[in-house]
């Protein structure tokens, strides 16, 4: 029965990676950055949903708003503080904006981590779960929340599909990740779009963390791993490549869950990275990379 | 006019360095030992900051060739001593990291941009697994503890440190002034005019990564015949190799002292603020994003002719 | 002087994919020896100029230099063999000193060059002095005048007495007085032994230097003799200016006694140092069609950006009586001025029918869906292939797919920049028929910019010429064979 404990599993945590993964490449995507401070996002996120239930007493619901809330305002900061002063600086050469966006997320992603380190502990957290129980399936006894987890993740990334691909605005954000002159040739607002996006960016982002802290919890230890395992995947699906990343997120997931079952959990990260290495060194742009 | 700045700067760094030289004579231990680290620090900066102003891109994992130096020559230690020397360990240390930098290099200077900062930060990512996976020979996430150090004196020690960061800044900045310090920089600015004024610019980047790799891993060699342990969080850690980056930015990219100058500066500052304990990383993270942000030509490039780039 | 050619080029073949980019060229050029390599955009001749460097690997052919075949090679070791190359685009090191960029080309190959050989400094001084450079030594490019950055490009490459001397565009966003500098220096070069390739798309600034032309069209040699003969040549005219000019009567009047509707006031561009635009001035009326006619590098696509705010400028440019300066691009745009640039933007991976949605993002369901009808109309082909994504669209359907989506926006200025670039002429039929059309049916103002002369006359009402960022003549199309040509061959 192990196949179908991996299969679950290995299914449930894929979906969390991917919906953390479609927000980092949308990022990308749009707006050309890599946000190297997305798993600080996540992880603080998640405390803050742990701080409504744990401290304030607030139910799960409250708590996992409260976490997706924080989620999208430290988004719109992470753009606001570090990527649109950049992008505008006159100081700063064309050529060197990109590497320093790098660096500043980078820094902003460790100043959050410590901050969340400062202010609430660096011990592991578990946010209050939506849905409780274990359910017993197939032989299988797994959490009602894992099942829960992965609902959720496809129901976002689902939205997310639907909002680009049929309302008018998600079309536009679309058009924008394709060719930004030509949106601004037809009357549209970059600036806008970019904050459409980064709003996006801080759902998506927002409700990983939390159904992360539901699912396996958090601490602000997590933040470098989870950061790491967001650009793996994305590279490895290819920059800018929502499905690709996709794809990928669930390459990664199940050779991380079957690795942990049928190897030891000690090695579980590393036939990814070999992949990863392989990957780098046959086609660096990723499965279906553009850029 | 820049003939005169340069000549007091040099003076001034003169005496600082004098100063430096004397200072185990009056001050104590705990202080020695901070600048010592620091010292070691600024040749990983400075190394950075050579080949970021060769190759032209950002190395966002130097804590890879740091690493390799270091926990080859701790594990050598740890295997063959008593019988192997701890300054064998140390060659091997830096001859290990010189190989790593070129394994790396092939694929990072076939791509550009964000895969070049990518592919060297999953190189760190690889060796990090690596060492945990393999704990019984590195010691894990525990640490892996080295029979032998250099000395136990304090004063000695700074001393070495002290000489190996004047030997390697003197060596670091030579090669960027030299003839061929311009050939890299060349390639580094412009590939293709490289290319068009008959310059292999493959060879020289290679040629570039090799001597940031050197120097990068026999100081993390001999850093860890000073501390006595080689652990991942002081070697190989991303927010190490950040470190190491914000060094390099807060002196001054692509002017090789600044580096040094950055890193005593973080270093200090970060054990300054110790007593705050956990704020101390944090305030020093916000100070390191200003000055990104307000001062991106850092310390040295300030000095020199203000804060445009 | 040697008679045996410095340079010989036989069979060079490039193939970009399915593009035949150079068809078996041949051609050769002796020491001593000034060659104009002539043609518009798309004819191959970059393509030619970076095969000999070693830029680009020639899919077959040979390049001999003094004997020594270098196709194939890899760009340093062609330039060690004795070929310099001046870019387009000076390329400087910004970081460095004038004296220290020429000393770069003076160094050898070599990990080990640790200290340079005692002599470079002399010999960089020297080339320094002979270009014009002398007394800039200590400076650093971003505070050199544009001129000089040319200088320094021109010092680079022939730092190591090359055999063979490629300049790419000599005179580009330079002032007569710096173009007679220049062709002196290049002169030099010449008379010193050396065969120069000078690569351009105007026979006309390089016909006082060259001794002699080959002009290129579409990867293939057209003509080739004296830079007079050249220009005479009746396939050379016909590329260059088109066919039979014809006019075409108008089927519209407008209010040529009113007042402009786009008025562009003495308006300059600056890209870095060089002069893209200079002291423009034009204006177009309501409901009228004009045409800007003019090279490659003339400055149409920076007047255009400049209009719609893509660009910093100086001077005015008044739309309805109101300035635009300090509007963003996206809000003109919702003005009423829309571009369709040569690029296209199409969204490669959306429908043809969703790019066109986006166009008409800002109407009404009702009034999308008409304008959507009368497109399918005026343009059928995109009807067919409404579901198909726009990257797969042949080139011609892509140009209509860009003007559709264009006019989606409902304009009251619609800007065309070189739309027939790279078409097929049954499809420019198309497009004219299709233009004819839309001015027939609604009240549209045009600004089209083009260097295909044939297509650009026939609609319009007026015609400017831009050369060299300037407005060299206005007027109407009728004219235009007997006192604008000039300008343009």
């Amino acid at each position: 029965m192990i196949f179908w404990q991996i299969l679950v599993d290995g299914f449930a945590i894929s979906a969390l990676y991917a919906l953390g993964a479609t927000g980092f490449t949308l990022i990308f995507g749009v707006s050309g950055v890599l946000n190297l401070s997305h798993g600080a996002i996540m992880v603080a996120a998640a405390v803050a949903a742990w701080a409504a239930t744990g401290l304030l007493h607030a139910g799960p619901y409250v708590g996992a708003l409260a976490g997706i809330v924080v989620g999208v305002l430290l988004a719109f900061a992470t753009y606001a503080l570090t990527v649109r002063p950049i992008q505008r600086s006159r100081r700063i050469a064309e050529a060197e904006k990109e590497i320093f966006i790098l660096t500043a997320t980078l820094l902003w992603g460790i100043i959050i981590q410590e901050a969340i380190a400062y202010l609430f502990t660096n011990n592991a957290k578990t946010v209050l779960p939506i849905v409780e129980g274990v359910v017993t399936v197939l032989g299988v006894r797994t959490p009602r929340n894992e099942y829960f987890t992965a609902v959720i993740c496809w129901a976002a990334i689902g939205l997310l599909w639907l909002f680009v691909n049929r309302t008018r605005s998600g079309k536009a954000v679309l058009a924008a990740s394709m060719n930004p002159r030509g949106v601004t040739l037809l009357g549209f607002e970059l600036s806008t779009i970019y904050l459409v996006v980064w709003g996006i960016y801080g759902l998506l982002a927002g409700s990983a963390g939390v159904l992360l802290g539901m699912f396996l919890g958090v601490s602000s230890y997590s933040v470098g791993p989870l950061t790491a395992s967001a650009f793996s995947i994305v590279v490895l699906g290819g920059l800018g490549s929502v499905s690709g990343s996709l794809i990928a997120a669930y390459v990664v997931g199940y050779l991380e869950t079957a690795t942990a079952y049928l190897v030891s959990p000690e090695y579980r990260t590393i036939p990814a990275l070999l992949l990863l290495v392989a990957v780098m060194y046959l086609r660096p742009q990723g499965l279906f990379g553009r850029r | 006019m820049r003939a005169l700045v340069g000549s007091r700067l040099f003076w001034f760094g003169a005496v600082v360095l004098v100063a430096a030289a004397v200072l185990p004579l009056w001050v104590s231990g705990y202080v020695l030992g901070l600048l010592t680290v620091a010292y070691y620090t600024a040749v990983f900066a400075m190394s950075w900051d050579l080949l970021f102003g060769f190759a032209g891109e950002v190395n966002f994992g130097p804590t890879f060739l740091i690493g390799l130096g270091a926990y080859t020559a701790g594990i050598l230690d740890s295997q063959f001593s008593p019988d192997l020397s701890i300054w064998w360990c140390i060659l091997a240390g830096a001859a290990a990291a010189v190989v790593g930098g070129v394994v790396l290099a092939l694929p990072a200077l076939r791509v550009s941009g964000p895969y070049f900062g990518l592919t060297t930060l999953v190189a760190v990512l690889m060796l990090q697994n690596f060492i945990v996976v393999f704990a019984d020979l590195t010691g894990g996430e525990i640490g892996l503890p080295v029979p032998d150090v250099i000395t136990i004196d304090a004063k000695l020690n700074y001393l070495i440190a002290f000489g190996f960061m004047l030997v390697a800044g003197g060596i670091l900045f030579g090669l960027s002034r030299s003839a061929i310090g311009l050939i890299l920089q060349a390639s580094g600015q412009d590939a293709v005019q490289a290319g068009a004024l008959g310059f292999n610019v493959s060879k020289h980047k290679l040629f570039a990564f090799a001597v940031s790799a050197f120097f990068s891993g026999l100081s993390g060699a001999l850093m860890v015949f000073y501390l006595g342990t080689a652990s991942v969080g002081t070697f190989v850690d991303i927010g190490v190799g950040v470190q190491v980056i914000i060094a390099a930015v807060l002196g001054g990219r692509r002017t090789v002292l600044g580096a040094a100058i950055g890193a005593v500066f973080l270093i200090v500052m970060g054990e300054g603020l110790r007593p705050l304990g956990e704020l101390a990383t944090l305030i020093v993270s916000v100070t390191a994003l200003l000055v990104i942000l307000f001062f991106p030509n850092g310390f040295l490039g300030m000095i020199r002719g203000g804060s445009r780039a | 002087m040697n008679d045996a050619p410095m340079l010989e080029v036989s069979g060079l073949t490039k193939r970009f994919g399915g593009l035949v980019a150079v068809k078996d060229l041949e051609f050769e050029i002796r020491p001593g020896e000034i060659l104009g390599l002539i043609g518009p955009n798309g004819s191959g001749k970059s393509t030619v100029m970076k095969m000999i460097m070693g830029v680009v690997r020639p899919s077959s052919g040979s390049i001999k230099l003094d004997g020594v075949e270098l196709a194939g090679l890899p760009a340093h070791k062609i330039a060690r063999r004795g070929v310099g190359l001046v870019f387009q685009h000076s390329r400087p090191l910004n970081r460095q000193t004038v004296l220290e960029n020429i000393k770069v080309a003076l160094l050898p190959d070599s990990l080990l060059a640790l200290f340079a050989d005692r002599g470079v400094d002399g010999q960089a001084r020297a080339i320094a002095e002979r270009v014009g450079l002398g007394h800039l030594l200590d400076r650093k490019p971003p505070t050199l005048a544009f001129a000089d950055l040319r200088r320094l490009e021109l010092a680079k490459a022939v730092a190591r007495h090359p055999k063979l001397v490629l300049v790419d565009e000599p005179f580009a966003g330079l002032t007569a007085s710096e173009v007679g500098q220049f062709s002196t220096l290049i002169k030099e070069f010449r008379d010193d032994g050396r065969a120069v390739l000078l690569v351009d798309h105007n026979v006309k600034s390089v016909s006082a230097l060259v001794d002699r032309v080959l002009a290129l069209y579409l990867g293939e040699r057209i003509a080739e003799g004296s830079a007079a003969d050249v220009m005479q040549d009746e396939t050379v005219r016909r590329v260059y200016l088109g066919g039979a000019l014809t006019g075409s009567t108008r089927s519209r009047q407008f209010a040529a006694d009113s007042a402009p509707v786009l008025t562009v006031e003495t308006v300059s561009v600056l890209y870095g140092k060089a002069q893209a635009l200079q002291g423009v001035s034009l204006y177009v009326h309501e409901g009228e069609f004009v045409s800007l006619v003019g090279l490659n590098g003339a400055g149409k696509t920076t007047l255009f950006n400049a209009i719609c705010g893509l660009v910093p400028y100086s001077g005015a440019i008044r739309w309805g009586g109101t300035a635009l300066d300090g509007r963003s691009p996206a809000s003109i745009a919702r003005g009423g001025i829309v571009q369709c640039p040569e690029t296209r933007e199409l969204f490669g991976d959306m429908s043809v029918r969703e790019n066109l949605e986006l166009g008409g993002d800002h109407l009404d369901t009702a009034e999308r869906l008409e304008r959507l009808d009368w497109l399918y109309d005026l343009f059928p082909i995109l009807k067919g292939r409404q579901a198909q994504n726009a990257r797969t669209l042949s080139g011609g359907e892509q140009q209509m797919l860009a003007i559709a989506r264009a006019l989606m926006m409902k304009p009251k200025l619609l800007i065309l920049d070189e739309p027939t670039l790279g078409l097929a002429p049954v499809i420019l039929e198309t497009l004219s028929k299709a233009l004819e059309r839309l001015r027939r049916d609604s009240p549209i103002t045009i600004l089209l910019g083009e260097q295909n002369v044939t297509f650009a006359l026939p609609h319009a009402d007026r015609v400017y010429v831009l050369d060299h960022a300037r407005i060299a003549w206005e007027g109407p199309p009728g004219r235009f064979e007997a006192e604008a040509a000039q300008h343009y061959l």
